[in-house]
């Protein structure tokens, strides 16, 4: 049976302690640059917090929005590879396949999230910080454009092991590696298809909004907005 | 002929065909036999315990089978074994709930770091040029040895001391133990956000010295005073959980939260509403919102107990505190003031917080017993959504009558090192180190490198050179904190009594050994009182027998035998008892204590010369600056600057274009005591006359990711300390800020100049 | 032609990392993925080593390997012995694996010790040592292949449908050539996904 995986992530509870940034680093083989390309704007982050300041002081205000693929229904990212290496697949997700692509940017620049990230180099690590690098996730090399999967290695591996046990995916366990850090709860993720899922019971919330919506890319995130209880607005 | 094949035929031609076939070994490297069996790709979990910041979360490790690069007896080579892959929070531990931060993520790049000590050095150039040669254990041994015995002597005139991070759990009754071998010794703990003026104050307060613990899980009201509680301070996974719970977890409650502090931290942003009050006066403002609730008979003095006793004019309504007074001292305007107070009087449980730069001032002591009597006035104390105190497990050494801060002869860094630069020759003839870095994390005005130099040998424990550590005269390596025995006891982040045990997750790496086992080996060769002190054969042992008694504590675990007890232990991660609050010792509290009268912060520098209030702050990324040379680390952006790989200045845009700064000048911080430069991060999150600066950059020695990168504001700041306690007052310099040339900032978003223009939301 | 060998040479180029030169390509070594890690860098990447090496990868070109010991499955499994004894790995996980060289000596302290090539492997254990096999089924790190064992064993994949019949081999030979082609005809066949992300990722 397809799934269709999806995340809800609640910005009252999401604290911008970028938990989830560091745990993606770790889960995912993404390489760190140095800082001569962070400068150029070469980092990986396939998760990152933005931060929207809003006001000025005393009267400022930060926001914290967590940004990663958002595995978009209608990807704007899809249609434009000449390769095909960006697909949607079977469970809904915005699959990128290292193999076929050959870098052409397309995909990083249809995308309104900023979600994607390109190689420019061969990633390098000082040994032996190689001996941390995940082996369920591939290492990707130069010229391939890179992001979120949803912890594919983590939905594969839970349906592997469902399968064994002729059973199927239950609901909470499959947790990518941002949710499984996440100090306050504030990421869920699920399958969007099972009405009774957390998941979809969180997407139905009279908070649940999308980012970008007008873009018309119907993304598999759904964020549940901050409450406002400020007292001297 | 298919397209594809034409076209690999036609790119090369024939070429390929020449290629084919050819035999060869394509890996040469000898294999050597590995120590443990494990089932390619498959993951294991093993407990361990987080040493990335002081909080003790419980680790669950992730290990799988790996080819790692090893030399064994001398030759290079490889072998298969079990290597950490992943860290999670232990989702047992009563800690951290499964959850683990960013810097406990990171912890991986601590076991694999490129730059940690692998095998034993001795140094062969000058003291402090980083030059060592690579001895075997027992030169190293032999060579430590030769230094202590004279020492361990009971007459000796000589002295050694143990310098150390904050250690708990039974490393630190081993060194004590260890110690207390030697004529004279001294335990030297350091650390820089060390929190010695809440643990006064709370023993002042509540008899319990020790951080608190709050039930923020169950708080309607929540004010913190600085404390960057769901980042850097106290145990932030713990208070995150609760923060979680707090604000959406319980139908039709949404607990509020106000943040008081003079630059918005991670926490500060989260707030409902953000209140900058003028550095160092937020005792003053609790004391004025305790005012209203007295004075509105919301609560009565008498509620607020011992805690409210410390406080002077406090039985009378403190009438010094009026919203007109306090609201000119803190720049609160009174009607916020007043309106806090019935608010937090009304919204119950209400708890107040208060940590970080508010008790590094000279009137921290002050600041933190006046947000205790309010938190005592606001009846929380002990009590559900309140302020609450870990238990005490019931092991010898961990009993309420000891204390967990002080050791036996416990001396401060600074004063360790007035001892040793007033000429009294030579009386720290040997000095321990491990896991403490005060040459990077303290003013230069204290001198701490120069005393160092200046005893005559210092022998490192630790697993990385730093600029403490390469002053050594000989380094013992340490295992990694995922490779050794692990033992815990959290004071604070959780209501049940913790003891944290986990043994090593992996084999080690390096020709390194565990810094207990060392200390275990030494005492044994010394003989005497060292070995009749420590007569365990390994850490392992020590433990084991040093937890034995729990078994009969009530807990999670029921065990058949003693043997059970321990392997149900070490599969758990440790042993904790049911939740319940420790209630606060009060009658103990109750001496007689003079009540403190109002004190003003003072501030090093004049206002005229040195304008703008200087506020170094435990950044996310470094904490103290001990995780700058993780590369995930560098390359986390940190969340309100978005920077990156560098320290920056963080100024109000209005005060940058008064000065004609724009973003990314570099300007120059100077104090009355020194200068830093790095460069301009114009933040609309800080009041216009505080300038503040990320601590954790600036390291000269400490590896390729982090030396030469930044500036340290630590070396800038001036000497002082809170009166009473004698830590730190790190956040009481004044300096002048000047434009001193282009600097970079590298942000992940906005670019270098573009804080205004980013993309806005939605 | 002329426009294909631009693009080989335009993907190619020589960057210094660490004082250490390595041809930037697409190109993948990992963890235990066989060739491709150069053993005595200071550093990783899945930079290749050299021209060569790509140009080997790029036709899918690998060589024979040589075995430090010539075992022969053949004899093994005459004397009853399972695939799985060995390769534990398979009913478990994603990799087969081989035993560790106390697992061989187990039996041969006694059986056949006598022979030259199980001398060879007694040698090895004496100097606390692994014979170092090679790979004879990998594939290159750039095919992002996440293979799973265990799922195909317990769909009952006999192990000869992917290695041949390893009854008539003395040392392993690669016998099948494990393309997509190969993967996807089974998995065609047998109506189980073909989706990209069921193996690359």
């Amino acid at each position: 049976m397809a799934h269709r995986w999806g995340m809800v992530i609640d910005l009252d509870r999401c604290t911008g302690c970028e938990a989830c940034v560091a745990a993606c680093h770790a889960e995912n083989n993404i390489a760190t640059v140095d800082a001569a390309q962070a400068a150029n704007g070469r980092t990986m982050h396939w998760i990152h917090v933005e931060r929207y300041w809003e006001g000025e002081f005393p009267n400022v205000r930060a926001r914290f929005q967590p940004v990663l693929c958002q595995q978009c229904d209608a990807a704007p990212c899809e249609p434009v590879c000449p390769t095909y290496a960006s697909y949607h697949n079977s469970d809904g997700l915005n699959a990128q396949v290292y193999n076929r692509c050959i870098g052409t940017f397309y995909c990083a620049d249809a995308c309104p999230y900023t979600a994607r990230y390109f190689n420019w180099f061969n990633p390098v690590w000082d040994k032996p910080l190689n001996l941390q690098l995940n082996p369920d996730v591939s290492v990707r090399g130069v010229g391939v454009m890179e992001k979120c999967t949803f912890c594919i290695q983590r939905i594969t591996a839970a349906e592997i092991q469902a399968k064994a046990e002729n059973r199927d995916v239950k609901d909470g366990e499959v947790k990518p590696a941002c949710v499984q850090s996440c100090p306050t709860a504030a990421m869920v993720f699920g399958d969007l298809e099972d009405p009774s899922s957390q998941v979809s019971r969180l997407a139905g919330s009279m908070r649940a909004t999308t980012l970008l919506a007008e873009v018309g890319t119907f993304p598999k995130v759904i964020y549940l907005e901050r409450e406002s209880s400020h007292a001297n607005e | 002929m298919k397209r594809r094949t034409f076209l690999k035929l036609s790119t090369v031609g024939g070429a390929g065909a020449a290629l084919a076939g050819c035999g060869e070994q394509t890996n040469q490297l000898i294999r050597f036999i590995p120590d443990e069996t494990l089932v390619p790709g498959v993951a294991t979990w093993r407990p361990g315990i987080c040493t990335l910041c002081p909080a003790g979360c419980g680790l669950q490790v992730r290990i799988m089978e790996g080819d790692a690069e090893v030399i064994r007896n001398g030759q290079a080579g490889v072998v298969k074994m079990g290597l950490a892959k992943k860290l999670e929070g232990n989702p047992q531990h009563p800690v951290n709930h499964g959850t683990l931060c960013a810097r406990g993520q990171a912890g991986l790049q601590v076991t694999f770091n490129p730059d940690r000590v692998r095998h034993p050095l001795k140094r062969v150039g000058p003291r402090g040029s980083g030059k060592f040669a690579e001895i075997s254990w027992d030169e190293a041994l032999q060579e430590l040895l030769t230094h202590l015995s004279p020492l361990a002597s009971p007459g000796s005139a000589h002295s050694m001391a143990f310098l150390a991070g904050p250690l708990r759990g039974q490393r630190r009754v081993l060194i004590e133990r260890f110690l207390s071998a030697f004529g004279a010794a001294q335990f030297v703990p350091f650390e820089l956000f060390d929190d010695s003026v809440l643990r006064a104050a709370n023993q002042l307060s509540f008899g319990r010295d020790q951080l608190p613990t709050f039930d923020l899980a169950e708080s309607n009201f929540v004010m913190s005073f600085g404390a960057d509680f769901l980042g850097t301070w106290n145990s932030p996974m713990a208070q995150s959980v609760a923060y979680g719970i707090m604000r959406r977890n319980r139908p039709g409650a949404r607990g509020k939260f106000v943040q008081v502090e003079s630059r918005m931290s991670q926490t500060g942003a989260n707030a409902d509403e953000w209140i900058p009050a003028h550095p160092g006066t937020e005792g003053q403002l609790a004391l004025g919102i305790a005012h209203i609730i007295l004075s509105e008979h919301h609560r009565s003095p008498e509620a607020a107990g011992a805690a409210g006793s410390r406080i002077e004019g406090w039985h009378n309504g403190l009438p010094e505190y009026s919203p007109e007074a306090v609201a000119w001292k803190t720049g609160v305007p009174p009607q916020t003031i007043m309106r806090l107070a019935r608010e937090m009087a009304v919204q119950t449980p209400a708890v107040a917080i208060v940590g970080g730069a508010p008790l590094a001032q000279t009137n921290g002591l002050f600041t933190a017993l006046a947000i205790n009597a309010l938190n005592a006035l606001l009846g929380g104390v002990g009590k559900p959504g309140g302020l609450q105190f870990t238990p005490r497990p019931p092991l010898p050494g961990h009993g309420s009558s000891e204390t967990n801060s002080k050791g036996l002869t416990g001396t401060s860094v600074r004063s360790l090192a007035q001892h040793i630069l007033s000429g009294q020759a030579r009386t720290v003839e040997s000095l321990l180190l491990y896991e403490a870095n005060p040459v990077f994390a303290t003013p230069a005005t204290w001198h701490v490198k120069e005393a160092l130099e200046s005893v005559p040998f210092i022998a490192s424990l630790g697993h990385f050179i730093d600029e403490t550590s390469v002053l050594a005269d000989l380094i013992l390596p340490d295992h990694s904190y995922l490779e050794s025995w692990m033992d815990d006891v959290p004071e604070s982040g959780t209501t049940a009594a913790v003891v944290s045990v986990a043994p090593p997750a992996m084999h080690p790496l390096h020709n390194t050994r565990a810094m207990p086992d060392v200390l275990l080996d030494v005492a044994h060769r010394l003989g005497g009182r060292a070995s009749q002190a420590l007569p365990w054969k390994s850490y392992e042992e020590m433990l084991q027998a040093a937890l034995a008694p729990l078994a009969h504590s009530p807990s999670s675990i029921t065990a058949s035998s003693p043997d059970d007890f321990w392997t149900k232990v070490k599969d758990q991660g440790g042993w904790w008892s049911a939740k319940g609050s420790a209630a606060p010792e009060r009658e103990s509290a109750a001496h007689a204590v003079p009540a403190l009268k109002n004190e003003e912060a003072q501030f090093d520098g004049p206002a005229p010369g040195y304008p703008f209030y200087f506020l170094p702050y435990a950044s996310q990324q470094f904490f103290d600056g001990r995780h700058a040379n993780l590369p995930w680390m560098q390359e986390l952006p940190e969340v309100l600057s978005t920077g990156m790989w560098g320290t920056w200045v963080e100024i109000n845009p209005q005060t940058a274009a008064t000065l004609k700064i724009e973003q990314g000048d570099l300007l120059e911080v100077a104090s009355r005591h020194g200068s830093v430069r790095a460069p301009a991060l114009l933040s609309p999150g800080i009041a216009p006359d505080v300038v503040a600066m990320p601590v954790g950059q600036g390291h000269v020695e400490y590896g390729r990711y982090a030396s030469g990168r930044g500036a340290n504001p630590i070396k800038i700041l001036a000497p002082d300390v809170e009166r009473t306690t004698g830590s730190l007052a790190w956040a009481g310099t004044r300096v002048s800020v000047a434009k001193a040339g282009t600097g970079e900032l590298i942000l992940l978003s906005g670019g270098p100049t573009k804080w205004s223009q980013e993309r806005v939301r939605r | 032609m002329a426009a294909a060998l631009v693009i080989v040479a335009s993907l190619c180029g020589v960057r210094a990392v660490r004082g250490q030169t390595f041809l930037i390509l697409a190109a993948g070594a990992e963890p235990g993925a066989g060739p491709g890690v150069p053993p005595d860098s200071s550093v990783f990447t899945p930079a290749h080593r050299s021209f060569l090496d790509a140009v080997k990868e790029y036709f899918g070109i690998q060589s024979t390997p040589v075995q430090p010991i010539a075992f022969t499955h053949k004899i093994h499994l005459q004397n009853g012995l399972q695939c799985t004894n060995c390769h534990a790995g398979v009913t478990q996980g994603p990799n087969a694996g081989y035993p560790s060289i106390t697992f061989c000596m187990a039996c041969h302290q006694a059986i056949a010790a006598d022979k030259p090539e199980i001398k060879k492997l007694t040698a090895y254990a004496a100097n606390g040592q692994e014979p170092p096999w090679q790979r004879v089924y990998w594939f290159y790190p750039t095919a992002h292949v996440r293979f799973q064992h265990a799922p195909h064993i317990r769909n009952d994949i006999a192990c000869e449908q992917c290695h041949g019949d390893l009854a008539q081999q003395t040392v392993a030979v690669k016998t099948k050539n494990l393309n997509m082609n190969f993967c996807l005809t089974c998995h065609k066949a047998k109506g189980v996904s073909v989706d990209c992300m069921t193996c690359h990722y």
